[in-house]
């Protein structure tokens, strides 16, 4: 213990963070197991089990803050309903040991892990994760921000309902929605970036110039901020995954900017290539500009701060 | 507030904490005079002594003062009437009895020249008493033109109530030290400052921030922007020497805690040792995992022969669970350190990279208290400091 104060402690610890996360992540997991049936859930345990016996296997002290937790109930929101058990164990194991401890553990990681294994594992697995269409209740939809598909895009009531095909974090806005604004109440995160990142997407799907692609295939995708901002990952993303703290810019002026860096990308693979999607790789871009936006941000902050306020003082000093 | 809102505040308070409770439990408590110490050590550093061991010395008597070429000045008086036991470089050590609150010398001058309330300032040895310990003549002396002189009452740190105290029983004093700060710096404005307000709100660049809306420039002085800040105590010491003719030897301070038995307002002598002060106001020693002097956010740990200073406005007993200790974990970069510093540094960010921005750093500790990882952040902070000085 050292000599120097303050002895008295607000009580807060990074598990008590984790766990409200953890919280308000239940409602997207409980509406995609409602949507989707026991498939589901077998895939959301095998992501939590993966993640967290990957901590145990690699850190045993700290697989008892529930981090891994968080993180394996992330992967499994990316992961399409389809998906077999086995791809959530090795996804949640490979968010854990190469995404967090292969960089030297809790609060060293430069990507977001779940972000980084789903891009991982579609590179070698691309089956599981590109496939456009699924066959839910005997009915055969396309995926709503898919390009290749049939002619017809997705209804607002449909998209609202999430009543359209896509990972299992898309089953309920809503349910993403009201986990997310708990966060925001609770500060566990901060709002700055769902708030920058979602009007920001939203803002360029109005702007952004129309390709061949999306002109030939899907329309829809034009002039439509809502089928942009529920139809993809865009609500996981913006409440979930960049608002991870550890892997967003230190100061608020900094995570500003970082959310417009990811909302920038995603939109550019939305309109601009053949992806569905691209808020997975939006968030790993967004993630390597941090150490950029923290070294710009934060000297300027800095320099702003008063100097010199003990060393020269010479009044009654203690508050 | 509704419901819903009642409900989400709790829970955010119980989550994250962000406001330092006020923790104030002492301040019905009335001052009384502690129980006498046998003795007190005086510290004496960088000063020459001017009595010797065996001599027998009242109370109020000069012990010790630096030489005239220093250039801040400072004096150190008997707080007991007895002998001088033991001296060394650094403390004197006086054994003897209490004397008593009443004048020791009284004046009644019809006029007060500024400069002679600076001069009896220094012969007092009045010094900053919220902490700072500073020399008070040097702040009274009319080096820059001041217009506004604020009496720092706010007392931020939880726990103490001490200020509060002298305000309320002693604000006739209070008031006429303050009158003779104004006088002394020829200022047209004083206030006194007896609010409550959020931790570290009661720190003298915040104060004059909150108050009068004014900015003390980095690298600069309250004096800078014509203000003067001084304690309720001191302007209470400054009454003290220049109506009474008394110098600095005693003090009042809170003794709070989980393990104390007997919880207060005290008015102690200068030296008093903390064990003295323990045993006078029963502290359960099996209770108590701390003790410390000063608030729990700024002051420090103490041992049973630590002497209570003019600076000292408090000690405390506190229990484990007042404690609440927990291991270090890693830094998430959450950013409740930067959301918790009143200058919005982050200090997190600040602890791992040396910059120059550090220096704005006042050790308030509200970041630490916020931190979730549990990250002795002060230290760290101290620790970058030292490394961003030793550039220049």
């Amino acid at each position: 213990m050292t000599t120097a104060g303050p002895f008295i402690h607000s009580g807060q610890t990074n598990r008590k963070i984790m766990v409200m996360v953890l919280v308000s992540l239940s409602p997207s997991l409980v509406a995609a197991l409602v949507r989707y049936g026991a498939g589901a859930g077998l895939v959301i345990l095998s992501a939590l089990a993966g993640a967290w016996l990957a901590e145990l296997l690699l850190d045993r002290e700290q697989a008892f803050d529930c981090t891994a937790l968080v993180t394996g109930a992330i992967f499994a929101l990316l992961l399409p309903p389809t998906a077999p058990w086995w791809l959530g164990l090795l996804g949640g194991a490979v968010a854990i040991g190469l995404g967090k401890h292969a960089f030297g553990g809790l609060g060293r990681n430069l990507f977001n892990p779940a972000a980084l294994s789903r891009v991982l594992l579609m590179g070698v697995l691309p089956v599981y994760f590109f496939s456009t269409t699924w066959t839910i209740g005997g009915l055969t939809r396309a995926s709503p921000l898919a390009k290749e598909s049939g002619a017809i895009g997705p209804t607002i009531t449909e998209l609202l309902a999430g009543n359209t095909p896509g990972a299992l974090g898309q089953a309920a806005p809503h349910a993403v929605l009201v986990g997310g604004l708990l966060l925001v109440l609770l500060r566990a995160i901060d709002w700055r970036i769902p708030l920058t990142y979602l009007a920001a997407v939203a803002f360029l799907a109005l702007v952004l110039p129309a390709s061949a692609r999306i002109e030939g295939h899907a329309p829809w995708l034009l002039g439509n901020p809502l089928l942009h901002l529920v139809g993809g990952g865009s609500l996981v993303v913006a409440f979930f995954m960049l608002t991870d703290p550890v892997t967003a810019p230190f100061s608020p002026s900094g995570r500003i900017v970082f959310a417009i860096v990811a909302a920038l990308y995603t939109m550019l693979v939305r309109f601009y290539t053949p992806y569905p999607d691209g808020a997975a790789l939006a968030v790993l871009l967004a993630n390597a500009t941090v150490p950029l936006i923290d070294r710009a941000t934060l000297a300027r902050a800095s320099g702003d701060a008063p100097l010199g306020a003990t060393v020269l003082s010479t009044d009654s000093a203690a508050p | 507030m509704s419901p819903f809102a009642r409900f989400l505040s709790t829970a955010r308070e119980a989550l994250y904490g962000r406001h330092i409770p006020r923790l104030k439990s002492t301040g019905d408590t009335a001052i009384t005079q502690i129980e006498a110490p046998e003795r007190v050590r005086l510290a004496i550093a960088g000063q020459v002594a001017v009595v010797e061991v065996g001599e027998t010395v009242e109370a109020g008597d000069l012990v010790a003062r630096t030489p005239e070429a220093v250039r801040f000045q400072r004096r150190v008086h008997a707080s007991l009437s007895g002998t001088v036991t033991a001296l060394s470089q650094e403390e004197v050590v006086i054994e003897g009895e209490v004397p008593d609150r009443p004048p020791i010398t009284h004046s009644e001058p019809d006029w007060i020249s500024p400069e002679s309330i600076t001069d009896t300032a220094r012969e007092a040895g009045l010094i900053g008493m919220g902490g700072a310990m500073f020399p008070a003549y040097v702040k009274l002396s009319r080096v820059a033109p001041i217009d506004v002189v604020l009496v720092n009452g706010c007392e931020s740190e939880p726990y103490l109530t001490c200020d509060q105290r002298v305000l309320e029983e002693q604000r006739g004093e209070v008031d006429c030290g303050t009158v003779l700060a104004m006088h002394a710096v020829e200022a047209e404005r004083g206030l006194i400052i007896d609010r409550e307000t959020y931790y570290p709100g009661g720190y003298e660049r915040l104060l004059i921030r909150d108050v009068l809306g004014r900015v003390v420039p980095a690298r600069g002085l309250p004096r800078d922007v014509g203000t003067l800040v001084i304690n309720v105590q001191s302007a209470l010491a400054l009454h003290d020497a220049v109506c009474l003719g008394r110098p600095l030897i005693d003090r009042v301070i809170t003794v709070d805690g989980g393990a104390v038995g007997r919880p207060g307002n005290y008015r102690v002598p200068i030296g008093t040792e903390v064990g003295h002060v323990l045993d006078a106001c029963r502290v359960d020693v099996s209770k108590s995992a701390a003790i410390l002097t000063g608030g729990p956010m700024m002051g420090r740990l103490a041992e049973r022969l630590t002497p209570v200073t003019a600076g000292t406005g408090g000690v405390l007993a506190l229990t484990a669970a007042e404690l609440s200790r927990s291991r270090t974990q890693p830094c998430i970069r959450c950013g409740h350190c930067m959301e918790a510093c009143p200058f919005d540094l982050p200090a997190a960010y600040l602890a791992e990279t040396p910059h120059k921005a550090v220096l704005g750093c006042v050790e308030c500790g509200a970041c630490q208290f916020n931190c979730p990882a549990r990250i002795p952040l002060v230290e760290r902070l101290q620790r970058a400091k030292a490394v961003v000085t030793a550039w220049d």
